[in-house]
């Protein structure tokens, strides 16, 4: 994986598994730093599951035996100075459940990778779960792009998101304000 | 070539694992991800990434020996899941070009 978004759609895959129904995705561009949050109100994860996250022969899957979603986000973030955080209520726990992983990358470090394609990241998150209500959100020092789901589907009603003109939109929609963004 | 006559042709210090198995091909790679998917089963992967992502990754794609290469440290609890993966672990002192030097001279020797 060698562009951030890929990581980003993987963390958020881990959100969409937990069942969750909102999933915030928060890029935030400033200074020497890149944070990415993801935040959802899907199982949680219990205090020892949460413990045993980075060790990648902990996983949730029952495919396989080996788990590297967060270990290898948290090797990245860590070879350019940063961390990943994550903090957690399992749904046994409390009715406000959910799962928050925030991950720092120092921008200008040598190690950093670049960050892709987020439009196809974001689109490729609807089309495989329209009726979650994702909400994306990148600031930059210049700005920000952001889109909800939740608009989107009070406006079309009844039409479900992963419509491929529905997507097209969207795709269009994020790419004007990004290229607002660069002409600033 | 079993991995303990590569580690014997290559003067590689074997930690773990079998030294029995047939090696066949090499990897060289340090980025994980991209490892995951061309570590080959039974191949000799060279990397200096010696840390117990590694050995998961090893799990997955089964190599007959990871080779940390340029005397990187090795920390204990990479051997022990290694040891409990059944993965085997060499290291060197020398970098990835010239054990892949070493090795190609090795197996032209033992034909």
């Amino acid at each position: 994986m060698d562009e951030l978004s890929l990581y980003v759609l993987d963390i958020t895959m881990n959100s969409v598994r937990a069942g969750a129904a909102e999933i915030s995705v928060t890029l935030r561009e400033e200074g020497e730093w890149l944070d990415f949050t993801v935040t959802d109100n899907g199982c949680g994860m219990t205090e020892e599951q949460v413990q045993k996250l980075t060790d990648p022969f902990f996983t949730t899957r029952k495919t396989r035996k080996v788990g590297l979603g967060i270990p290898f986000l948290t090797m990245l973030a860590e070879m350019t100075g940063g961390y990943v955080r994550i903090t957690s209520t399992h749904e046994s726990v409390s009715d406000d459940h959910g799962t928050t992983t925030h991950a720092r990358f120092g921008r200008n470090h040598i190690d950093f990778i670049p960050l892709g394609d987020m439009i196809g990241t974001v689109v490729t998150l609807i089309q495989g779960s329209p009726d979650i209500n994702f909400v994306y959100t990148h600031t930059t020092e210049r700005g920000t792009v952001s889109l909800s789901c939740e608009e989107l589907r009070a406006v079309l009603e009844d039409v479900p998101l992963n419509e491929p003109e529905v997507l097209a939109w969207i795709a269009d929609n994020l790419n004007e304000q990004y290229q607002a963004l660069a002409s600033d | 070539m079993t991995v303990r006559q590569t580690a014997e042709a290559l003067g590689l210090t074997l930690l773990c694992g079998d030294g029995d198995r047939e090696i066949s091909g090499v990897y060289v790679g340090d980025l994980l991800s991209r490892c995951m998917s061309r570590v080959t089963e039974g191949c000799l992967w060279i990397t200096i990434m010696s840390n117990i992502n590694a050995v998961a990754v090893a799990a997955l794609t089964d190599p007959a020996c990871i080779v940390f290469c340029e005397d990187v440290e090795i920390d204990d609890v990479v051997l022990d899941r290694a040891r409990e993966n059944d993965i085997a672990i060499a290291k060197s002192t020398l970098d990835a070009y010239a054990l892949c030097v070493a090795y190609h001279n090795a197996c032209g020797e033992n034909q």
